[in-house]
């Protein structure tokens, strides 16, 4: 495999992405976990290996403000947050996506104030779901230098012309460092074209971004929208293959498939705990006891009938929150609305039960013993044919300690 | 999954990014709101431009001969010209003294 | 700093040396006897074809693109009402990297944000202030209409004290109606920010003024701001025609002071020989109606204050 051999963590390994995107304006704000990517920016810019203007924004929601008026001109940008800076950024989401401006934004995810807590969780560019962003997350430093480079790919496809949110895991990927392989530039520079704007902010071909509308015209705008993101579904099996042909490593497109022992009960996951319940599965193969796992590897777009047809193999599924939405059907989290809408359409028989674990909140990780603990309550689900109850928090439920199956 | 194709005529451009205008957006005629029109007295007039420089639609001009034109598609009637003409060369006349009709809208709005 | 900064031609000698290029051309929804647009278009024409707008939310934005158009001949986008500062920081960013890594080839363009007293003293002053502590190479333009105009006019920090609006109706309990006096933002900006080179006052009733102070300001390498008095019909209530009387009147009465700071040196522009009593501009609008002599004297003092504060350098008598 071409490439140097690094030990990154994640966020470093973002950084080692964004030069070799060369990426022309960056905007700066420190927030706890992602804060390292951008002092790793400004060391680069500094010392003259990246080529780029590092701005030092006033805050979260500016920082977005400046991707979106460098990317609407024609620059290739990168921006970053974590927790409330995520949400304080809020408002731009929704123009930048509906602009139709690539730019990408790298997500250290922590968990929402209040109070503060800097441990991980999905919550807070979860909450920006609906908005229209490609989002995803990277369960390794090799898969998050990876991704940088996928979603400048996906974002900036004139088919598609998307920003895009690119998520790792606060602590547990983006702080600890792993095995990285940064690919040479001749590979990044057959993979990734240069960002070219059809009709950007230039004086000399004017034009006008974004006057205002009739309420008539809203629908046509939105389902372009929705249209665009389906397009984004349809290139992105087509460009792991090129990614797998230049870099040799490969990624499932949608979701990772993990199923080594022919297991009738899945854990439906997103995210770096996925590394952990790998362990587990085969500590517990060696117990006599069959699990499988379905990675999450595009939040948006979800791929329906991907995901659909992989579950629809298991006969208990368990979701896997690391997040919060209080009051939400169901009452676990966000992921099971959106995997019981996905199974709903499947055949009775073939479509599986549904239960929820809350878990790994608040940065806690997730331990052995806990994906033990998922692991025999599906199974059990499985065996009785019916719900004990759909959703379990891990730390809190009573029977935890009786692990025997 | 497949979504429905959006009709040539209720297409809008990618992004709503739209042509600029070169010399009037004609999508936005405003001639229509007047209840005055300004008439300029060429005859009185000193060409000292005071008029074109202070209307805010621009629906003033030098034409060729270097008089002073009013644009009659886009002026609202505001009355800036007429109040601030150094000489008193422009009168404000009702729209309805006019027999021509000079815009016609068929927009719904 | 890019080099390929274009210098125009300065200053403007006249009306009838004006440039007679609209880049701000006809066919635009806003009020008749619109203020705002009148300054849009002075300052579009003083600027010249290589320029970018960005337009924040608010009356320049909402009546100027009603709908699915532009009355703008240069390129132009638009921004929330929070982030006029922010997003013309980035396509100011984007440039310099863009040239200066073989990207685009054109000239380094004007960058100028066209933002309403709202967008640049109150919701939007956060952006516009990072913009001048980065010291970005553009022009924030504060069009002062003294309201958040486009949703009504309500009340905005540049509202007059004693000015009603639909947040600030005069009654029983607040009489004078507005009982907050407004922020100085020309001030906050200049003394606030070390880097910005230059800043000035200039109103509408001057167009010759405002086109020369936007022009200096273009050329200028770094931030500049200017805070452009736009009198508005609707928001003031007074006859539409009346517009650039109210903008003098202003002048002549102290309510607007028209200067320029050029890197530390401070020139005062119009300054009236006499001042006219502030009862001669405040009883020509609707929005001041329910004053009380007392109201009036408070801002008389104001107002007095303000001229005395001025402390002239060197000024042009009116």
């Amino acid at each position: 495999m071409k490439g140097e051999k690094k030990f990154l963590a994640g966020l470093a390994a973002v950084a080692e992405a964004a030069k070799l995107a060369d990426v022309d304006v960056i905007s700066s704000f420190p927030i706890r976990p992602y804060t390292g990517l951008m002092v790793d920016l400004s060391l680069k810019v500094a010392n003259g290996e990246l080529d780029a203007e590092f701005v030092h924004a006033e805050g979260e929601h500016g920082q977005l403000a400046i991707v979106h008026g460098a990317s609407a001109s024609g620059a290739r940008t990168m921006t970053g947050s974590s927790g409330v800076g995520v949400t304080y950024a809020f408002e731009t989401y929704s123009p930048i996506s509906g602009g139709r401006c690539p730019v990408q934004m790298v997500i250290a995810d922590r968990t929402l104030d209040p109070p503060g807590d800097f441990g991980s969780e999905h919550s807070d560019v979860l909450c920006a779901r609906d908005q229209g962003w490609i989002m995803g997350w990277a369960e390794t430093p090799q898969e998050a230098l990876d991704n940088t480079l996928i979603y400048y790919r996906l974002g900036e496809d004139k088919r598609v012309a998307l920003p895009q949110f690119n998520c790792q895991d606060g602590y547990f990927v983006s702080h600890i460092p792993g095995d990285v392989v940064v690919p040479e530039q001749s590979q990044v520079n057959e993979f990734l074209p240069p960002y070219k704007l059809d009709k950007p902010l230039d004086p000399l071909r004017p034009y006008g971004h974004g006057p205002q509308i009739y309420s008539d015209q809203g629908p046509v705008l939105e389902l372009q929208r929705a249209i665009v993101m389906d397009k984004a579904k349809e290139i992105i099996p087509g460009i792991m293959d090129d990614f797998k042909r230049i870099f040799g490593r490969k990624y499932d497109p949608f979701i990772e498939d993990y199923n080594p022992n022919n297991a009738e009960v899945c854990l439906f996951i997103n995210g770096a705990h996925a590394h952990t319940a790998r362990y587990a599965i085969a500590n517990l193969k060696s117990q006599g006891v069959n699990l499988a796992l379905c990675k999450l590897r595009f939040v948006r777009p979800w791929a329906t009938d991907e995901i659909a047809e992989a579950l629809s193999r298991y006969k208990v599924v368990g979701v896997i929150e690391t997040n919060n939405s209080f009051g939400v059907a169901r009452e676990a989290g966000v992921f099971t609305p959106e995997v019981a809408a996905t199974l709903y359409d499947l055949p009775e028989n073939k479509r599986p039960m549904l239960i929820s674990f809350m878990a790994g909140l608040g940065g806690e990780a997730i331990r052995l013993k806990d994906f033990y603990f998922m692991a025999k309550k599906l199974i059990n689900t499985a065996q009785r044919k019916k719900l004990e109850k759909p959703v379990y928090w891990i730390g809190f439920e009573e029977d935890e300690e009786d692990l025997t199956f | 999954m497949s979504k429905p194709k959006i009709p040539k005529e209720k297409q809008l451009p990618e992004g709503l990014i739209v042509d600029c205008p070169k010399t009037e957006q004609e999508q936005m005629t405003t001639g229509g709101w007047r209840i005055l029109r300004s008439v300029i007295d060429q005859d009185e007039c000193t060409h000292c431009r005071v008029c074109w420089i202070n209307c805010p639609d621009a629906a003033i001009s030098v034409d060729e001969s270097g008089d002073m034109k009013i644009n009659l598609k886009y002026c609202k009637g505001c009355g800036i010209c007429a109040a601030t003409c150094t000489v008193g060369a422009i009168s404000r006349v009702p729209e309805l003294d006019f027999d021509e009709v000079v815009v016609y809208r068929d927009l719904p709005y | 700093m890019s080099d390929n900064t274009v210098i125009l031609e300065e200053p403007i000698a006249s009306v009838l040396k004006a440039p007679l290029e609209e880049q701000y051309v006809p066919g635009h929804r806003t009020c008749g006897g619109c203020g705002p647009a009148l300054a849009y278009r002075l300052i579009a024409k003083a600027a010249g074809p290589n320029t970018i707008f960005l337009g924040p939310t608010g009356c320049m934005y909402v009546a100027n693109t009603s709908y699915v158009c532009v009355p703008f001949a240069v390129p132009w986008m638009h921004t929330q009402i929070t982030d006029g500062g922010g997003v013309a920081s980035g396509v100011e960013a984007a440039y310099q990297a863009m040239i200066r890594k073989g990207k685009y080839k054109g000239d380094f363009p004007n960058i100028i944000v066209m933002g309403g007293d709202g967008g640049t003293s109150d919701i939007g002053l956060q952006a516009v202030s990072g913009a001048m502590y980065r010291n970005h190479d553009l022009l924030v333009i504060s069009y002062d209409n003294e309201s958040y105009a486009n949703t009504g006019i309500q009340v905005s920090p540049m509202t007059p004290y004693g000015a009603a609006t639909s947040f600030t109706p005069p009654g029983i309990t607040i009489p004078e109606a507005k009982k907050f006096w407004p922020k100085d933002l020309t001030a906050l900006i200049y003394y606030g920010h070390p880097m910005v080179k230059y800043v000035a006052n200039a109103t509408i009733g001057y167009p010759v003024d405002l086109m020369n102070k936007v022009r200096k300001a273009l050329n200028k390498k770094g931030a500049s701001f200017i805070h452009v008095h736009s009198a508005c019909p609707k928001g003031w209530r007074f006859d539409a025609s009346r517009t650039i009387e109210m903008a003098k009147l202003a002048i002549q009465t102290g309510m607007w002071i028209n200067y320029e700071i050029d890197e530390g040196k401070k020139k005062l522009d119009h300054v009236p020989t006499k001042m006219k009593p502030v009862e001669e501009y405040l009883k020509t609008q609707g929005r001041f109606n329910h004053l009380r002599a007392e109201d009036v004297q408070k801002i008389q003092r104001f107002v007095d204050s303000k001229v005395a504060e001025a402390r002239p350098v060197a000024a042009r008598a009116v």
